[in-house]
């Protein structure tokens, strides 16, 4: 069925409205349009976009109802631990950084069970196990650093700093690999075709005989994976581990993710979506502090333009329905 | 009485350093892009010295490019990667843990002069600050006198390693209680949250006095600033604690104005001037344009300020206007 025009202008406007925005940056600010800006904008986004990835899997194997379906906001507190650990081991206890990272891994590994267990053992609320767990693990990063920074000096965190592959941010190289790994296990394999279908409708795919418990579980433990790999990027951006950090990073990650899905044509919540999110909330940043915004406008400005954009495509989906 | 001489002497050499400055008429800043870099604005003393920085780099002339890194020491040491890639002429960086080091270090690589304040880096140009020396031992003095020179003390103190303005405040504050033996600082220390501190320290207190009932602990004190002092003395009502002071540093209007309150058993700070010292950061720019030398850090001066009356005054003579 053809939609009416007014409804297709409201599905192209958030990508109007970006489209516009970054020209506007870019007359505005000579830097801004530039290759240096833009690897700087996805050097900056690295950390947002893995733990994307991780939500993005998640939500895509437990179905895009915030509150019953599938989420995670446990993510970047799983980042912050694990980069806590490995500090801690590397600076602290003189450890070398694979041993670091193996104690790292296990402390993830452990609380993706611990979140399936939770939301497919206990069948507990997914928003809420997570964010249950988010604090559990903030707490116990608290103990671990006793909420003091540790600096990290290790040969490559270095290199992921300030490293570069081909002549690009090594920090970008790296995580355009993990996005492609991602994409292809989601999307051009038969795990991640059932793993959609778990999310697109359960009962759907059960009745196919896809064993949906399964795939959520799973999901929860990509998830944690993803918190692994993106502490050691949080590692390399901040040249140790600092207290405090979970708290934007969250943010970003719920706004990049879900920023994404009002750029995909079905409003659903996809890994590109999710990538693209990400590149965009640092672009808003970096292209405002190219022109010079005021600092006590800038949360406003951006908070408004995110609010536009995903009320818009929540407009578009009931109009659909 | 010699509280109020001190504050009047501090404020003194305070006006004739700021009337200098500012008589400096062939200091300039036109044509010349200035980054501002503040950790975050939520706080006062933040807030003050970015708008300090700002306003005087726009007086003399200067264009600003403002970055706030929104209490995150990651997003505030990216923020400098910003700064590098618009080619602007010198950032002044205000605050900030280790993670900015290697951006200053690129910065100062690419020919980008920085001028840190609060923040001593071997990649600065000049570091602006208050007398971090004086205010260390001023507030053990104070601390110690107004606990009778016995007793236990718990400090937070989350920053003494990790910021090196923390380590001076809080290891002359350490040097000046190993004159008073009767004098014990309980272990563990306790680490405040550098975000949201006033609630995460109300919490601590509260495990802190069901752990220490009445006549077992005489005071709390702050190591390197006085935002977590607000939840500790919150803490004190809450639990209806009479028996704990509370010492700490910074002195903004909000934590004189709980000093200024009847009975409030926050007894003694030292105040800086954080507008004034990002103001003097951004003269320090024009200074080093115009071709002068420049030492290694600025001090700029504090005023201490004792029990109720000392609180009433500060907030006056520092010009955020009068307490009854």
């Amino acid at each position: 069925m053809t939609q009416p025009m007014s409804q297709r202008l409201l599905g192209v406007f958030p990508i109007i409205v970006f489209a516009c925005l970054f020209a506007y940056l870019g007359v505005q600010s000579t830097t801004f349009l530039s290759l240096d800006t833009l690897e700087l904008i996805t050097k900056q986004a690295v950390p947002t976009v893995i733990v994307s990835l991780g939500l993005a899997t998640v939500v895509i194997a437990g179905g895009d109802d915030v509150v019953a379906g599938g989420i995670d906001l446990s993510i970047p507190a799983t980042a912050i631990i694990c980069a806590a650990i490995i500090a801690d081991q590397l600076t602290n206890q003189g450890a070398s950084l694979p041993f670091a990272m193996i104690l790292a891994f296990g402390a993830a590994a452990i609380i993706g069970a611990i979140n399936a267990f939770l939301v497919v053992g206990l069948r507990m609320t997914p928003l809420l196990a997570t964010l249950s767990m988010s604090v559990a693990i903030v707490g116990i990063t608290k103990v671990i650093t006793s909420s003091r920074r540790i600096g990290v000096t290790d040969e490559t965190i270095v290199f992921i700093r300030d490293g570069t592959i081909f002549g690009i941010a090594a920090s970008v190289v790296m995580t355009t690999v993990l996005v492609l790994v991602f994409y292809h296990a989601l999307h051009r394999t038969r795990w991640g075709m059932n793993m959609q279908a778990t999310g697109g409708s359960r009962d759907a795919a059960e009745i196919s005989g896809i064993l949906t418990r399964r795939f959520v579980v799973q999901s929860f433990l990509i998830a944690a994976f993803a918190g692994w790999i993106a502490s050691v990027f949080v590692l390399a951006r901040g040249s140790g581990s600092s207290p405090g950090t979970e708290e934007n990073m969250l943010l970003e990650m719920v706004l990049a993710t879900f920023l994404g899905a009002a750029f995909s044509p079905r409003r659903v919540v996809t890994l590109w979506g999710a990538v693209l999110g990400a590149v965009v909330v640092s672009a808003l940043s970096v292209g405002f502090i190219s022109i010079g915004v005021n600092v006590f406008w800038t949360g406003c400005i951006k908070g408004a333009l995110i609010l536009l954009v995903v009320a818009s495509a929540s407009v578009t989906t009931k109009g659909r329905s | 009485m010699k509280s109020t001489m001190t504050l009047a002497a501090a404020l003194a050499s305070t006006v004739c350093f700021s009337t200098a400055a500012f008589a400096d008429g062939h200091l300039s800043l036109d044509g010349k892009t200035i980054g501002v870099a503040v950790v975050g604005t939520q706080h006062f003393w933040d807030r003050e010295a970015f708008n300090g920085a700002v306003s005087t780099v726009e007086e003399l002339g200067g264009t600003v490019v403002p970055v706030d890194g929104g209490r995150d020491n990651q997003v505030h040491a990216d923020n400098h990667d910003i700064l590098l890639s618009q080619g602007v002429d010198a950032v002044i960086s205000i605050l900030g843990d280790g993670a900015v080091e290697p951006k200053f270090e690129a910065l100062s690589g690419a020919g980008i002069p920085v001028f840190t304040v609060d923040h001593q880096s071997p990649f600065g140009t000049n570091n602006t600050t208050s007398d971090n020396y004086y205010m260390g031992t001023t507030i053990g003095r104070y601390m110690a006198d107004a606990i009778g020179g016995e007793g236990n003390v718990a400090v937070f103190n989350a920053f003494e390693g990790a910021l090196r303005i923390c380590g001076i405040r809080a290891g002359l504050w350490k040097y000046v209680l190993e004159d008073y033996p009767g004098i014990t600082i309980i272990q563990p220390e306790l680490a405040e949250e550098f975000a949201n501190a006033p609630e995460d320290a109300r919490i601590k207190t509260l495990d802190l006095l069901s752990q220490y009932p009445e006549g077992t602990l005489d005071a709390i004190h702050v190591g390197c600033w006085d935002q977590p002092a607000i939840g500790v003395v919150q803490a004190l009502e809450e639990a209806g604690r009479t028996d704990v002071l509370v010492t700490a540093l910074d002195g903004g209007p909000d934590t004189l104005e709980i000093m200024a309150e009847e009975g409030s058993p926050f007894v003694a700070n030292v105040a800086q001037q954080p507008n004034l010292i990002g103001s003097t950061a951004a003269m320090n720019v024009a200074r080093h344009f115009a071709g002068e030398t420049l030492l290694p850090q600025t001090f700029v001066e504090v005023v201490p300020v004792l029990g109720q009356d000392g609180a009433k005054a500060a907030y006056e003579q520092l010009g955020y206007g009068t307490l009854d």
